[in-house]
């Protein structure tokens, strides 16, 4: 229509004009969706959390806005500008919220960073704590061996030292003559030492009962040399009372001449055969019961 | 192809009629027949905003926005064969911006994913300090 130029230019020129007003005058408006973006930008700008993080992000998103909600008579641009716009909110959004997140991380991990030493040096006390109950169990059961090895080799050592013998019947020490004045049932000073040793043995091992039993050789008559082994193994008795040693686990017996141990016709053989024999029973528990 | 259109109608609407009448016809046809430049720029921006976000792994996380994404630059890339160069600008901005949000998207979900594992572990350390320490929980 626009190549019939000759005649009517008026007309034309007319209808050109009214070609262009007529695509200004129809009514515009906002285009469709741009109010959901505007409504998403204000909400995100009101939370001052987030806006503060994005401003960058949101005044890119405010200008895509603005220019989406011009009204347009191309419809397809205007959907565009809405669409980018939409987009450009929820972008700026996402960038927001991911940095505040970056921002939260650091007071996260300081946080977890206090707690992990916190755990560290409880689990480091409980640490020390079992080591040293360990240790405390280790000392106490070696200590337990020990006592048990200790006592064996004191029992021995003592045994050694009283001289004892063992027997079926229990550990025998003999006390020879020379604890007594001839005759006679008084210990000498020297027996002091002897017994001594002898009752501290008894008070460590309290579960031993003790036979005493007193032996002669066959001077003198048979009856007197009885009563004279009794009152040497009462004397023994009475001195070991004397050191603490309970009466109750002291059990005395006078044997006289009838248990030599050595012939009776030498000076040496007799003077084996006047002796005191303790007999210390032997018990299953030999360690101190404390 | 419209704005051109209307500014030069607009300039020429002071002197002869005429001339300036034939002038916006002929203009307006030329507008029609001349093919403009494909928008290249936007096609670049589009791929490399989609690389960009193919590489921190969005599709496991933002996918609809992605998938959404490289269909308009598809679709752009017809509308330049198909010579609809204003079409095509506009599909390749929008691949752009959904390309962009996905990968923002996808940014956001990691970030708050690695916040609420350091929570979780770090609830976890206090509710077993307490525990140790034998305090109610």
């Amino acid at each position: 229509m626009n190549i019939q130029i000759g005649s009517a230019s008026k007309g034309i020129l007319l209808a050109t004009g009214v070609l262009l007003i007529s695509a200004c005058a129809t009514p515009l408006m906002a285009p469709e969706g741009a109010d959901t973006a505007r409504t998403k930008l204000v909400a995100l700008q009101s939370e001052a959390q987030l806006a503060n993080l994005a401003p960058v992000e949101i005044r890119d998103a405010a200008t895509a806005v603005a220019a989406a909600e011009e009204p347009r008579k191309d419809t397809a641009y205007a959907r565009h500008l809405v669409l980018v716009a939409d987009h450009k909110v929820d972008i700026a959004r996402a960038r927001a919220q991911s940095r505040l997140y970056q921002d939260q991380r650091q007071a996260l991990s300081e946080q977890s960073e206090r707690a992990r030493l916190e755990a560290r040096t409880m689990e480091a006390d409980r640490a020390r704590l079992d080591a040293r109950s360990a240790r405390a169990d280790a000392e106490s059961a070696r200590m337990g061996a020990d006592a048990a090895r200790q006592d064996m080799l004191a029992l021995q050592r003592q045994i050694d030292e009283l001289n004892a013998r063992e027997t079926d019947h229990g550990l025998v020490v003999t006390l020879g003559d020379l604890l007594f004045a001839t005759g006679s049932a008084e210990l000498t000073g020297g027996a002091g030492p002897n017994l001594n040793k002898l009752a501290n043995f008894l008070q460590e091992y309290p579960d031993r009962t003790v036979l005493i039993e007193g032996h002669t050789d066959s001077v003198g008559s048979e009856s007197s040399n009885f009563l004279l082994s009794q009152r040497r193994a009462d004397s023994v008795k009475a001195y070991l009372v004397r050191q603490g040693v309970s009466a109750d686990r002291l059990a005395t017996s006078g044997l006289g001449q009838g248990s030599p141990v050595a012939g009776n016709d030498t000076a040496t053989g007799r003077q084996q055969n006047r002796r005191v024999e303790v007999v210390i029973s032997n018990v299953a528990s030999s360690a101190r019961s404390n | 192809m419209f704005r051109p259109v209307q500014a030069i109608a607009k300039r020429g609407i002071g002197g002869a009629p005429l001339l300036v009448a034939a002038a916006v016809a002929v203009v307006s046809l030329g507008a029609c027949a001349t093919v403009p430049p494909p928008p290249t720029q936007a096609l670049q921006a589009a791929e490399s905003a989609i690389t960009n976000a193919e590489q921190s792994r969005v599709a496991d996380y933002a996918s609809a926005e992605l998938t959404q994404s490289r269909e308009k630059l598809r679709a752009a890339r017809t509308a330049v064969q198909n010579q609809q160069m204003r079409e095509a600008e506009f599909l390749a901005i929008e691949s752009r911006v959904h390309a962009e949000l996905a990968y923002a998207q996808a940014e956001e979900i990691k970030a708050k994913a690695v916040n609420d594992e350091m929570q979780r572990s770090l609830d976890t350390l206090r509710s077993e300090m307490n525990r140790s320490r034998g305090a109610p929980q």
